[in-house]
């Protein structure tokens, strides 16, 4: 039994490791085709430099205005340039894949810049108004770019995490192994381990998951039908994230059962040892 | 017997002439450079697995290592809960209100 036992971690090793690959190659594919999605803000021409709003008169309300736009232009800026920090932290992507995203990101990093820039040099209220209310229409990429990098950002770590515990669990069978061969119970430690491998494994499908439920969806631009089809795969990717973190807590704590069961063994066997000496 | 003291003659002053132009002298000492360059070859690290985000050696199952990798997978873990509030975040947030 424990030799099947033992055989069933590694059959969940191995296929944590091969599912590593599908989940990196399909977050190279969709992430990037979502985020490319941001190009749809556009800004006009922001040729203006100067400070044209000189040559208009502004009304208080106006000012408020420009001053509201350009402080939400600001957060969303701060917002993407974290999400750009992150996404370049990413493990389990190729560098390809974390400069295609990254240049998205920038862009519509720049494409705000532009607009706050084409807002503070407007030249009549017209395109002053128009350029405000851009502001709001943008915010339905941003609203999509924002949780699918951080989403993407979340699997990642996942299958992060997975890999390093597939690591540490090869080693703590390596040792229980050497602990049953020394005689000791370790019954309770391998149910631990093939617990670990079982958290793992779901752990990696709910990463791969989230990413695929989030990865390709567009914009709204409006569309309520769309807005709430979106909402809902967002909501059950950030479910995902959560059920394989909640996996990998369960494996984290596994993996202390068994370092306590290991210390136990150790103990056990000197203090044997100890007695037999004194005898 | 003339012959052959001319004989010997000429393959000594052959045997000169070489050793002059250096010819000689390069071919023995280019026979040790091949050995250090055939050590060298077999002394040339081997491809190892590097441990990954502060894991110990793959090999290593130690209490240390076992120590340092669960420090390693903790500190991920500790990521992972802040990816997750970003994730929370970015879904809760809410535009400024615009107005014009």
């Amino acid at each position: 039994m424990k030799t099947l036992n033992y055989i069933f971690f590694l059959i969940a090793l191995s296929l944590g490791l091969i599912t590593l690959v599908p989940v990196v190659a399909l977050a190279q594919t969709n992430v990037t085709g979502a985020v490319n999605t941001s190009a749809a803000v556009t800004t006009g021409n922001t040729g203006a430099s100067v400070n044209a709003n000189s040559s208009i008169t502004l009304t208080a309300a106006e000012k408020t205005a420009i001053t509201r736009g350009n402080t939400e232009i600001d957060r969303r800026s701060a917002a993407l340039t974290d999400l750009n920090t992150r996404i370049q932290a990413m493990q389990k992507v190729t560098d390809a894949f974390k400069q295609g995203i990254s240049a998205s990101i920038t862009a519509e990093i720049n494409t705000l810049a532009s607009l706050k820039a084409k807002i503070d040099a407007d030249v009549d209220l017209a395109t002053l108004k128009a350029d405000i209310q851009s502001i709001t229409s943008s915010y339905r990429v941003f609203a999509l770019v924002l949780p699918q990098g951080r989403i993407a950002a979340a699997a990642d770590r996942e299958v992060t995490i997975v890999s390093m515990m597939s690591t540490l669990g090869g080693k703590l069978q390596t040792r229980i192994q050497a602990a049953q061969q020394g005689g000791a119970d370790v019954t309770a430690m391998v149910t631990a381990l093939n617990d670990i491998a079982a958290k793992l494994q779901d752990a990696q499908t709910q990463a791969e998951a989230a990413v695929t439920v989030s990865a390709s969806l567009t914009p709204d631009n409006g569309d309520a039908t769309k807005m709430k089809s979106n909402t809902a795969a967002l909501t059950q990717a950030r479910a995902d994230i959560k059920t394989g973190a909640t996996d990998l807590a369960a494996a984290r704590k596994d993996v202390t059962s068994i370092i306590a069961g290991l210390a136990s063994v150790k103990t056990t066997a000197s203090a044997s040892s100890t007695t037999q000496v004194s005898q | 017997m003339a012959k052959w003291i001319i004989g010997i003659i000429v393959v000594v002053l052959l045997g000169g002439a070489l050793w002059y132009s250096g010819w000689l002298g390069n071919k023995s000492m280019m026979q040790p450079s091949t050995t250090p360059t055939s050590t060298a070859q077999t002394t040339q690290p081997q491809a190892v697995a590097q441990p990954e985000n502060g894991m110990a050696a793959t090999n290593d199952t130690s209490d240390a290592a076992l120590t340092q990798d669960t420090a390693a997978i903790d500190a991920q873990m500790q990521g992972l809960n802040s990816d997750s509030a970003n994730i929370d975040s970015s879904m809760s947030d809410k535009e400024t209100a615009q107005s014009y």
